[in-house]
């Protein structure tokens, strides 16, 4: 039936349009006789998987390649669904409105970067989905973005449409110790955890009355269209249940409360951002069916880290609790490979349960997971293909294909840094480029500031403008 | 040599005037002139009269009354018109420093709701200034005619459009208000707006909450009985005509996604928009045609500064690059079918703007559209066609003669008229070697800091070692800052008895940007502040022996 349909539809697009459908064949990709890791159906061998306009069509043994396809043999290599960082400031020319505590009203979608090459390189590392959250200074910070890296196309192109919007909350040492005004202003409320926990019930509480309000105008209560702000509208949307809660988080205490204040406002948080503690309450977090971010290291880093543990994840899986796994770095984005393997020595998660908590689990976590996550025919054709076992130190991502089209190809990379040598040599010859008689180059000031540090997009804005 | 050419020049015209003079009938003759709206004559009279164009054609013959000027060999074009300046303007007020309390400055000046930054009703018309020898650079560069307006704050405020004469600001005003102008800027010292991020969310705000107040005024003007009067707010209401599309929108902006991200803004509340700079607008050329939005093109193109340190890092593919596409833009954005008017971005030499228009024309652009980029597309750009751009009868007779060619390095003007008035042509001020002064206060009574000083500059969490020598004449400042940004040669050195205030322009980020340094001097130590682009930032520095 689904078959039938697909030709019914592609025979319409064809009366309309032969170019095209000639440009959408172009675009299909047969991977063959690869290890395929699926993340939810098992590792599959001597398998291919066909990619057709921008999904997974076909997986299964000798599968023919449709005209003009691009066909890649991946015998003796792995293949593993894209992997998904549920926590990055990548991309991000502006990580932290600091100035308020609630910032509800900023989009993480006006500041976003198509052009950082930090985009290149996770797809260097098989990364090709990230939820790009605004930075953990205030209570309640701004709303983020879920993208797919679509490396080289238009800004436009990298927010994924469906995806359920979302929104930043952090408790704790970062949002109580933020002081925008630098060290001679007045220090901004919060200052302690209890303000914390304060700030955003009083910002709830507005929320609610802010809905009342517009309940009585449309009813025809009032007469006076109150004023549309745009501070507070997220803020009922969360509520609603219509945007998903992202909360940086490390001790226990603050994570049952922020979940209590949940309760009573009667919406669910969607993750629990780091949960460096989060193994105290896994039966709580459970329940609520909130999803955890975590890293799987980095205990102790600061004093709130202070209880972290290598089992966290094997605790929370171990409860239910559905775990993912992010880096909160351009850096390490790039190596979220390794994250997952070392859930599988600290604990023993099996195999596909650690490689889920940076695929499917992420995607579930953002309500992205009917369209990618895993390895199964009509998802995205986001996919990467590893030298080796994606949990080894020596494998390396060889190609990563984002919705059926190759944006990282190493054989391509090396060919590509010669390409820029003689592009660079060329332009150091010409006049406007030259250096003056008089030295050699003024000194760059580095635009890059942020450290490949973890946390480190929580004081001042850290963007890269 | 230039003053030869400028002795040639009057002998020829056989004249020698006062200026301005006023009041007065002109004719050019014998003079090759482009009218722009029409075909070019190859030889005829413009005939000036109580500051219009009065008549113009290949036989005219001069009044009895025209001050006769025989232009045989030289070209008669329209005045240009500068798209974007801040000519006339008094030094913007400096964003707070970060940290640093509300200053006296951002408290008293405005009783708005607002803070500094975000007032759009900040107008240029109300802080600029009388007096025609404020323009004479540009003027005498072959300018009549700019767009001027503050460049601070998020809400640069509204701009004016003026002629470069003019003793009082009644008399030179040609429109005033013209847009309301746009940087992707923060308000700073702890407050919000400070990121980009808050930038978007505070300008999506004051629209949505000026839509939202322009409503309720209506429905209290029309029926106050039994409704709470709605707010008078002067900051807000300066937003009305941005909401309504009755006043154009400008928006600063010169890399690919900012203006993507102003674009943006314009559908979303679809505004009258314009993008001023527009370094990379080359790269969205569809987009910008797709959405009729003009551009206000700088030509201010990158350019390398005096190299410095030899061990510092390559520079950028960005940057390289950048520099080398740039000029190829205009001609890119006219094959794509994009308006724009040519501005110079507060260059650092006024001249740059005609090299940097000659380069856009070696680089394929027209001749035809770089000049109408300078003139009679920029009049309908800024909505002034029916009075300037051309040479037609009845508009305003501004004016420019020019020997040699306008795109060539042999260029030279050597008559301007702005409203009907000619300005003789004076040589540059001769600049004379100044040398130091003895210890002490100037004859002037001023203070004296003249001599080397090692500065820090204190870029929050970067800070940038330099060093800079000053030398003093009376009130005027000379002299060089050394940094890692390059050499810079300082301008506009001056010193009063509050301290003293010069500007250097330096290559920061690929980009050339002035920065202003405002200071006193206490026996050898000098401390104060810079403005930039970027914000404002202290420096303090000891005199070295």
């Amino acid at each position: 039936m689904r078959k039938s349909l697909a030709i019914l539809v592609l025979m319409v697009i064809s009366m309309i349009s032969p170019a095209l459908v000639a440009a959408q064949s172009q675009t299909a990709v047969l991977i063959k006789n690869a290890t395929v890791m699926t993340a939810v159906r098992g590792t599959l061998e001597n398998t291919d998987i066909l990619i057709q306009n921008g999904k997974i069509t076909k997986i299964g043994k000798n599968l023919n390649a449709p005209v003009g396809a691009q066909v890649i043999d991946a015998s003796g290599k792995y293949v593993t669904p894209g992997i998904i960082d549920c926590h990055s400031h990548s991309m991000l020319d502006s990580i932290n409105e600091g100035t308020y505590s609630v910032t509800s009203m900023t989009r993480t979608r006006d500041v976003i970067n198509p052009t950082d090459i930090t985009i290149y390189r996770a797809l260097a590392g098989g990364v090709t989905t990230a939820n790009l959250l605004h930075g953990s200074a205030n209570s309640i910070g701004g709303q983020n973005t879920v993208v797919k890296f679509k490396w080289g196309h238009a800004v436009e192109d990298y927010p994924i449409a469906d995806a359920p919007p979302g929104i930043k909350f952090a408790m704790g040492e970062n949002p109580k110790g933020t002081n925008s005004g630098g060290r001679n202003a007045v220090p901004r409320y919060p200052r302690t955890r209890m303000g914390v926990i304060e700030t955003m019930r009083d910002a709830f509480l507005r929320a609610r009355d802010y809905k009342q309000a517009w309940a009585d105008f449309k009813s025809g209560k009032t007469k006076i269209q109150p004023r549309k702000d745009l501070e507070l509208e997220p803020l009922v949307e969360v509520i609603e249940g219509k945007r998903l809660v992202h909360a940086h988080d490390y001790r226990s205490d603050e994570a049952l409360n922020l979940m209590l204040l949940a309760d009573e406002f009667g919406f669910k948080i969607a993750t629990l951002q780091h949960g460096l503690e989060a193994y105290k309450i896994a039966p709580e977090i459970a329940k609520r069916g909130t999803g955890v971010s975590i890293f799987t290291d980095s205990w102790s880093y600061k004093l709130e880290a202070y209880d972290a543990i290598p089992y966290n994840a094997y605790i929370l899986w171990k409860n239910g609790v559905v775990v993912s796994i992010n880096s909160d770095s351009d850096e390490r984005m790039r190596r979220l490979n390794l994250d997952a393997a070392k859930v599988e020595k600290y604990g023993g998660v099996p195999e596909e349960d650690a490689l889920k908590m940076i695929t499917i689990n992420p995607a579930k976590q953002l309500g992205i997971d009917k369209r990618t996550g895993s390895i199964e025919v009509g998802k995205d054709g986001d996919v990467v293909i590893w030298t080796g076992h994606p949990f080894s130190v020596y494998s390396r991502v060889e190609t990563t294909i984002v919705e059926g089209e190759v944006l990282f190809d190493r054989s391509k990379d090396a060919q590509m840094r010669l390409d820029v040598a003689k592009e660079r040599e060329a332009l150091e010859k010409l006049d406007v480029n030259k250096a003056d008689k008089a030295g050699g180059p003024p000194t760059r000031v580095p635009t890059e500031k942020r450290l490949a540090d973890r946390d480190e997009a929580e004081y001042g804005d850290g963007g890269k403008r | 040599m230039r003053s030869t050419l400028f002795l040639v020049a009057v002998a020829a015209i056989g004249l020698l005037c006062g200026t301005p003079v006023n009041g007065q009938s002109y004719a050019i003759t014998n003079a090759r002139i482009v009218t722009v709206s029409g075909a070019t004559i190859d030889s005829g009279t413009v005939v000036i009269r109580d500051g219009l164009i009065e008549a113009v054609g290949p036989n005219l013959k001069p009044p009895a009354d025209a001050k006769v000027f025989d232009a045989t060999g030289l070209t008669v074009y329209p005045g240009f018109i500068d798209a974007l300046t801040n000519l006339g303007m008094p030094a913007g007020t400096p964003p707070p420093v970060r940290g640093a309390a509300p200053t006296a400055a951002m408290v008293a000046t405005s009783n708005s709701n607002y803070p500094a930054g975000l007032r759009p009703e900040e107008a240029a018309e109300d802080e600029l200034r009388g007096g025609d020898t404020q323009f004479e650079m540009n003027r005498n560069a072959g300018f009549t005619t700019a767009l001027t307006t503050g460049r601070t704050g998020i809400f640069n405020g509204q701009s004016a459009i003026i002629d470069l004469s003019g003793d009082s600001v009644s008399a030179f005003m040609i429109r005033s208000p013209f847009a309301q102008h746009v940087s992707f800027a923060t308000v700073g010292g702890g407050v919000y707006p400070g990121s980009l991020l808050g930038t978007f969310s505070a300008l999506r705000q004051m629209m949505y909450d000026a839509q939202r107040l322009q409503a309720l005024q209506k429905q209290y003007a029309a029926n106050p009985k039994g409704m709470k009067r709605p707010d008078a707010d002067k900051s807000l209401e300066a937003l009305f005509p941005v909401v309504d599309r009755r006043m154009p929108i400008v928006f600063n902006a010169n890399s690919e996604r900012d203006i993507i991200r102003a674009l943006d803004l314009i559908k979303e509340f679809k505004l009258n928009g314009m993008i001023a700079g527009g370094q990379e607008s080359w790269k969205v050329a569809d987009r910008l045609k797709a959405a009729n939005v003009p551009v206000l093109l700088s030509l201010n193109f990158p350019k390398r500064t005096t190299a410095m340190s030899p061990e510092a890092d390559p520079e950028t593919m960005e940057t390289l690059r950048l520099r080398a596409e740039t000029p190829k833009g205009p001609a890119k954005l006219a094959a794509a079918g994009v308006r724009f008017a040519f501005e110079s971005d507060n260059a650092r030499s006024i001249g740059d703007f005609f090299t940097n228009a000659g380069r856009a024309v070696d680089a394929g652009l027209s001749r035809d559209i770089a000049l109408r980029a300078m003139t009679l597309a920029s009049a309908e750009i800024l909505g002034v066609d029916d009075r300037l751009g051309s040479i037609e009868p009845g508009k305003i007779a501004n004016l420019v003669v020019i020997r040699g060619d306008l795109f060539g390095k042999d260029k030279y003007v050597t008559h301007v008229f702005v409203d009907g008035k000619y300005y003789d042509q004076k040589a540059p001020p001769k600049v004379t070697p100044q040398t130091t002064r003895g210890q002490g206060e100037n004859a002037a009574g001023l203070p004296n800091v003249a001599g080397a000083y090692a500065i820090n500059i204190e870029v929050p969490g970067q800070p940038i070692g330099a060093t800079l020598t000053l030398a003093q004449q009376g009130a005027s400042l000379t002299g060089t800052l050394v940094s890692q940004l390059g050499t810079a040669p300082i301008r506009d050195g001056k010193m009063t008895a509050d301290g003293f205030s010069f500007t250097a322009t330096v290559d920061f980020g690929g980009s050339t940007i002035d920065i202003i340094f405002r200071g006193t001097v206490n026996a050898s130590q000098i401390s104060g502040t810079i403005d930039s682009p970027q914000g404002v930032v202290p420096f303090s520095g000891t005199k070295t022996p």
